[in-house]
């Protein structure tokens, strides 16, 4: 086995590799030890475990570097074996399996004591496998070795690479875990998240080392991080409004001079600070803070004890205003990306480079029956009946999806009919609510429905309602209650607070009673914005108490143009029409596209949709639509035409397991979320497939009275139009006191019991029953029938033989009426797919 | 070393922390963080709230004044009571004649003298009714839960197959009857957690057994169907997801509840005669006795009201005397049943009754002595009509409540109003943030309980600052 020289210089090698790593190792530990913690956790799982396990992360490297290095050098030695190199490499293999194996022991340590997730198992299982090759490269090397089998040499030299490969990737995805997943990537400038090493992004990965200065930039991030962390739990006591215990945390000098009891930071020192100890009290501590609701996270602790390790930086100069995340106002007009192969819908396109960036793969569209019930629903708000569905089954056009699309946008009454429900909660607007008794409510539905029937120019719409004539005036003259009223709630600040929500995603109702803790708008600013509908300036309440201060009547974003406050009322809110619908406004067609989106793909590109300050999936494809929308004449029908014609709005749809997945920061768009369908689509389509289940008598309005009135089918009440009831409330109708924009999809007791022994429902079908009993006769064709009226598809074998088994061959009212309970309970028809 | 600061989360969490409110099909309740959790010591279980819907007028009830028979010319402002006093079992204190059983188990309450109710101006009955359910006053920018739907949030149901908030005897179909609905709601906690009404005791049954005319053995059948075409059907290729999981939940608990042995309690033919009949004073009476046999299957939050009908009942515009008659007949008996029947079957203890009104009545005085209102009701001076004797106006600033039961203190006074004109509270005001709180604690829920909507915090009373008046309990 070669001579003595060799080995010598072999040895040489070896020991220079474990100084080397020995120094890492020393390394590793400091930067272990001296990392930042928190004081708030419990020991739950034992110290000595809980102690290797945080080892995993220097153990790992190990095997990191002795296998890597191992597979290097014997990149040196494939032209002889027995190379001088030998025996430095057989004891790198050794010690770097042994090692392995210990860091495996302990990455299981740490798994049970961390809170990682998603990429865990990929590390986990890569982590086994590498040390499963290295098990195995180490066994062959020891045959070669001891036995002379020179055959293996091959195969030991393929699997010892696959092993160094296995710790590069098990190392990257260990990384991940640990910085974030972006935390190679971000330093490569040919990918999206590229970070330049300068950029104001508060990057944490790069504070690893405590010892480390912050840049200025840095520092002036983690202070508005902070200062975003007062905001939203500290301000409402220790803020502008109330200054308990003497201690304000809005502004630099007072945070620093402290509270009653002297200074509560000592930068540098978390410990000795109050205000550290005071947030990481257990919650039964009478000093806990926040002394009421919820205690801080533990990264908000976590964040806070880091900034004032770093010394509690707050750069000088003006108190920067914007804590909280504000939205761009300016439209924006991305470069569409170019179309490729049949993507040529721009929503495609933008999906597109969504999902390659994303690595998602477009899967198989849906099938016809599947696409025509979506686009009957999400358009008209009906199910197809079945001689619609034959005829678009037998289209052969190459082209027939947009051509139906476009057929049902024609459709007007049908149209208007599906709108007015979103309008109605939108706007809350109603035929029926408080307000009306006492003549403090104006109903507008025949504005409405005439506009969504005429597909008014959204810009027009919005500007009928801001400003209103007689038959629109009801959204911004609000409902007044008899007798005092709160004044955050007089008919003016619900105008305020309306308009902001409905056209710009925006929630004023804080800032409407004081500065608000939530975003950085000023009880002044509402106010101001609250003037426009006044007839003389009203006097600001804070907290409900006269402040004795006025404001003049202004526009949320100056930008935008301004109010003349001496004018009238009518010629103030004119005015404010003017400036709303400018394209300048960017927000106002962001909100509108997103919540028409929201409608037919069931999840807002931002959510939640009234608050467009969050950030959407995908900002280049709201921007995009919003622009064009508001270039396109702001027409809401060739909107939704766009995107129901689009091959995104055609992927299966998405069906999530666990609600909170479809908000959680990391949602991934794949495709329409699944829907369920409102109380008006469920109600008529119970209607469409066996009969009405309102009486005329409920209708409170009645377009089949106006001229050009054209109704395709069917000829029953449609839910819109009708008075709200018991029915339409247990399924999800709001009472429309309030703005409603999303309606709740998970079902419960309630609504189940009103479908199980529910009057209404149950006499609507067994009146249906004696109807098809009569008309069908035969158990075959109504099994048939129902099936095809209501799921849009023939009963399959197994199913036919169940319904068969209840109907028997001379069908009866009672087993008709139980079988269309059944079907119409079924998710499949009160879900859309 | 504690928690280590793991950088990920770091990132993620920041930005996380900013999404919470309402989303387009997002169950509402998911996007509710709250720090709630039951105290570990509560006195009660069940909540049984008798609503005297309309303005019951203290001093003709429970805080009887100086008694002024009517008689022609008699001058409106010597009257403070219309009917005279009766003992009641405790020693010095007395009722209007009329409610002699209530006063006979006054050993198992209290008697709150002193509630003042909200100061809104120009009086609506629904909005003070709105205040007192919801401790919100109308309109709110948010939709404000009942505070029967907080409990069912909070708490859910004692009994599964029991609705946790059951509403027993209002309809909504009569005048102010959108008014009442905007307070009859779980608003934001979402629907689920909204009341089951039950708008007439006597068809009760009717809304939780199988529909009109079917049978046990149909209804089976019906729910096998069902459940055979979901596992047979073509949907199965759809997989699973959350709106599906619900529907076939929430199905699954209507079956269970319609078939349910505990559903009988819905059934008022089941129970006695003799005691059926002590009960048996109209809706209110059996809404009484359907209370009682809720409560003994184990229920959560039950309210029974006198049905709210603008100028009916309570509301009391005219011949408020002679009404009072009958409305008093209407309560005494099954009220007083009520406390005695719970317990005797032990269930007193830990079920808290309360009867309360949106607020009193006077002949003079509309709103309160130092804060007047518009007045609704045109008092003559002199009186020589018996329809314009008895308590007209609107008065919010002396009110009754009883309690029983749950760990409320027994044969106990709280609070006083004024012997003369105007009889308005002069000692330990009393207010409904005191009175929900109360009530809360009476459950262990937390004083602070909240949740976030729209970002901020919602608290069962306003700002979360209401307490509970301690002295109630033993």
């Amino acid at each position: 086995m070669g001579n003595t020289k060799n080995i010598i210089s072999g040895k040489k090698i070896t020991i220079v590799i474990i100084i080397i790593l020995a120094i890492w190792f020393l390394r590793m530990i400091y930067i272990s030890f001296d990392g930042p913690s928190t004081a708030s956790s419990v020991f739950e799982t034992f110290w000595l475990w809980r102690f290797f396990g945080r080892l995993h992360p220097l153990v790992v490297h190990f095997p990191v570097g002795l296998l890597l290095f191992a597979a290097i050098l014997e990149l040196f030695t494939l032209k002889k074996f027995d190379s001088p190199l030998r025996p430095g490499i057989n004891l790198l293999v050794a010690a770097g399996v042994i090692s392995a194996i210990i860091s495996v022991a302990f990455g299981f340590l740490l798994s049970r004591d961390g809170n990682y997730e998603d990429d865990l198992s990929i590390h986990q299982w890569l982590g086994i496998g590498t040390t499963c090759l290295g098990l195995v490269s180490w066994f062959l090397l020891n045959r070669i070795l001891r036995k002379n089998r020179l055959s293996l040499v091959k195969s030991y030299r393929i699997i010892l690479f696959f092993s160094a490969l296995g710790v590069s990737l098990a190392g990257h995805f260990g990384a991940s875990l640990a910085h974030g997943n972006d935390y190679l990537s971000s330093t490569l400038p040919w990918t999206d998240d590229y970070t330049p090493a300068g950029s104001v992004n508060f990057e944490l990965a790069s504070f690893k080392n405590d010892t480390s200065k912050l840049t200025i930039k840095q520092e002036a991030e983690l202070n508005v991080q902070v200062r975003a962390i007062f905001a939203h739990n500290c301000y409402k006591c220790h803020g502008a409004e109330k200054v308990k215990g003497e201690l304000r945390l809005d502004r630099k000098n007072m945070v620093f001079k402290g509270g009653e009891n002297g200074p509560v930071i000592v930068p540098g020192n978390a410990r000795e600070s109050e205000l550290f100890r005071r947030i990481t009290l257990p919650s039964s501590h009478k000093d806990r803070m926040p002394s009421k609701g919820k205690m801080l996270s533990e990264n908000d602790i976590a964040v806070i004890n880091f900034w004032i390790q770093k010394g509690a930086p707050w750069p000088d100069g003006p108190d920067k205003e914007n804590v909280f995340k504000v939205a761009a106002l300016p439209p924006r007009n991305p470069k569409l990306p170019p179309a490729s192969g049949n993507m040529t819908n721009p929503v495609d396109r933008w999906t597109n480079q969504y999902f390659i960036k994303n690595k998602t793969s477009w899967p198989n569209l849906v099938d016809d029956g599947t696409y025509l019930r979506r686009i009957f629903l999400d358009i008209i708000g009906l199910l197809p009946s079945p001689q619609e569905i034959d005829a678009f089954t037998k289209d052969s056009r190459p082209d027939k999806r947009s051509l139906w699309v476009r057929q049902l946008l024609n459709r007007e009454d049908d149209y208007a009919m599906h709108w007015l429900t979103f309008w109605n909660d939108a706007l809350r607007n109603d035929y029926t609510g408080t307000g009306y008794i006492t003549k403090g409510r104006y109903d507008i539905t025949d504005w409405l429905y005439k506009s969504i029937k005429s597909n008014k120019p959204y810009q027009q719409f919005v500007k009928e309602l801001v400003s209103p004539a007689e038959g629109s005036k009801g959204f911004v003259e609000g409902i007044k209650w008899r007798g005092v009223v709160n004044a955050s709630q007089r008919t003016e600040m619900q105008a305020a607070q309306n308009v902001s929500q409905v056209f710009l995603g925006l929630n004023l109702k804080c800032a409407s009673c004081h500065n608000s803790f939530i975003s950085d708008w000023k009880l002044d600013d509402a106010y101001a914005f609250a003037n426009i509908f006044a007839d003389s300036t009203l006097e600001i309440n804070r907290c409900d108490k006269p402040t004795g201060k006025f404001t003049d009547a202004r526009m949320l974003w100056k930008e935008l143009g301004t109010i003349d406050n001496k004018a009238t009322v009518s010629v103030k809110r004119a005015q404010l029409a003017e400036n709303m619908i400018k394209p300048e406004n960017g927000r106002l067609y962001r909100t509108l596209v997103n919540r028409i989106w929201a409608q037919l793909m069931g999840r807002g590109l931002i959510e939640p949709v009234d608050i467009m300050d969050n950030e959407p999936w995908s900002q280049d494809l709201l921007d995009w639509m919003a622009f064009n929308f508001q270039q396109n004449k702001s027409d809401i029908k060739e909107l939704i035409y766009l995107i129901t014609t689009s091959k995104t709005y055609q992927l299966p749809s998405a069906g999530f397991k666990d609600p909170n997945k479809i908000v959680s920061q990391d949602y991934k768009f794949t495709g329409m979320l699944r829907k369920r369908m409102t109380a008006e689509q469920f109600a008529d389509a119970a209607g469409s497939v066996i009969g009405p289940l309102f009486h005329d008598s409920l209708v409170k309005y009645k377009p089949v009275m106006q001229p050009g009135y054209v109704q395709s089918s069917p000829l029953f009440a449609r839910a819109s139009l009708v008075v709200n009831n018991t029915f339409l409330t247990a399924l999800g109708r709001p009472n429309r006191e309030t703005v409603s924009t999303s309606r709740e999809s998970q079902a419960n007791l309630l609504q189940a019991l009103e479908l199980t022994n529910g009057e209404r429902f149950n006499s609507m079908i067994k009146k249906g029953a004696e109807d098809w009993k009569k008309r069908y006769k035969h158990s075959d064709v109504i099994i048939k029938e129902i099936y095809k009226r209501a799921l849009g598809r023939e009963a399959q074998p197994k199913e036919f033989e169940v319904a068969k088994k209840l109907l028997g061959n001379k069908p009866e009212t009672d087993s008709i009426q139980d079988l269309f309970w059944a079907i119409m309970l079924l998710p499949e028809f009160q879900i859309i797919y | 070393m504690n928690t280590p600061w793991n950088r990920r989360e770091f990132l993620k969490g920041t930005s996380a922390a900013t999404i919470a409110a309402l989303a387009a099909g997002v169950p509402i309740t998911s996007f509710l963080t709250s720090c709630n959790r039951r105290k570990a010591n509560s006195s009660a279980d069940t909540v049984i709230l008798l609503w005297m819907a309309g303005g019951m007028a203290h001093t003709d009830t429970f805080d009887p004044k100086r008694y002024t028979p009517f008689s022609k010319g008699m001058k409106a402002n010597d009257v403070l009571s219309t009917f005279k006093s009766i003992p009641t079992i405790l020693d010095g204190v007395s009722f209007s004649d009329g409610l002699q059983s209530i006063g006979n188990v006054m050993d198992r309450g209290t008697l709150i003298r002193s509630y003042v109710a909200g100061d809104m101006g120009h009086i609506l009955h629904s909005r003070h009714q709105y205040h007192w359910h919801t401790c919100y006053k109308p309109p709110q920018s948010v939709s404000a839960p009942h505070i029967g739907s907080w409990i069912a949030k909070e708490l859910g149901s004692v009994n599964p197959v029991i609705p946790a908030f059951i509403n027993i005897g209002q309809r909504f179909t009569l005048g102010e009857g959108e008014e009442l609905k905007a307070f009859h709601t779980a608003g934001f906690l979402g629907s689920e957690y909204g009341p089951f009404l039950i708008p007439d005791p006597s068809s009760g049954l009717e809304s939780v057994k199988p529909p009109v005319g079917m049978s046990a053995t149909r209804f089976e059948k019906r729910n096998q169907l069902y459940n055979d075409l979901i596992s047979k059907s073509a949907a199965g290729e759809f997989g699973s997801d959350y709106q599906k999981e619900s529907l076939r939940r929430s199905m699954e608990q209507a079956y269970m509840l319609l078939k349910s042995p505990e559903a009988a309690a819905f059934d008022l033919n089941k129970e006695p005669r003799q005691s059926y009949d002590i009960y048996n004073t109209g809706k209110f009476g059996l809404g009484c006795l359907m209370a009682r046999r809720l409560t003994e299957q184990g229920a959560r939050f039950i309210s029974v009201t006198t049905e709210y009908e603008p100028f009916k009942s309570w509301d009391t515009h005219d011949n408020g005397h002679t009404r009072l008659i009958d409305m008093k007949k209407q309560i005494d008996g099954p009220v007083s049943q009520l406390i005695k029947d719970l317990e005797r079957t032990g269930h007193l203890d830990r079920t808290l009754i309360i009867l309360a009104s949106e607020f009193s009545r006077d002949m003079m005085v509309e709103g309160r002595p130092d804060l007047k209102v518009k007045e609704q009701v045109n008092q003559p001076d002199i009186i020589d009509d018996i329809k314009n004797y008895g308590m007209h106006r609107h008065f919010t600033d002396g009110c009754s409540i009883l309690m029983f039961g749950g760990g409320i203190k027994k044969g106990y006074v709280y609070g006083k109003t004024a012997d003369e004109r105007p009889c308005k509270t002069i000692e330990k005001p009393i207010v409904i943030d005191q009175i929900h709180q109360t009530i809360y604690h009476a459950l262990g829920i937390e004083e602070d309980a909240n949740y976030v909507v729209e970002k901020r915090p919602f608290y069962t009373t306003p700002d979360g600052l209401g307490k509970a008046e301690l002295e109630l309990f033993t």
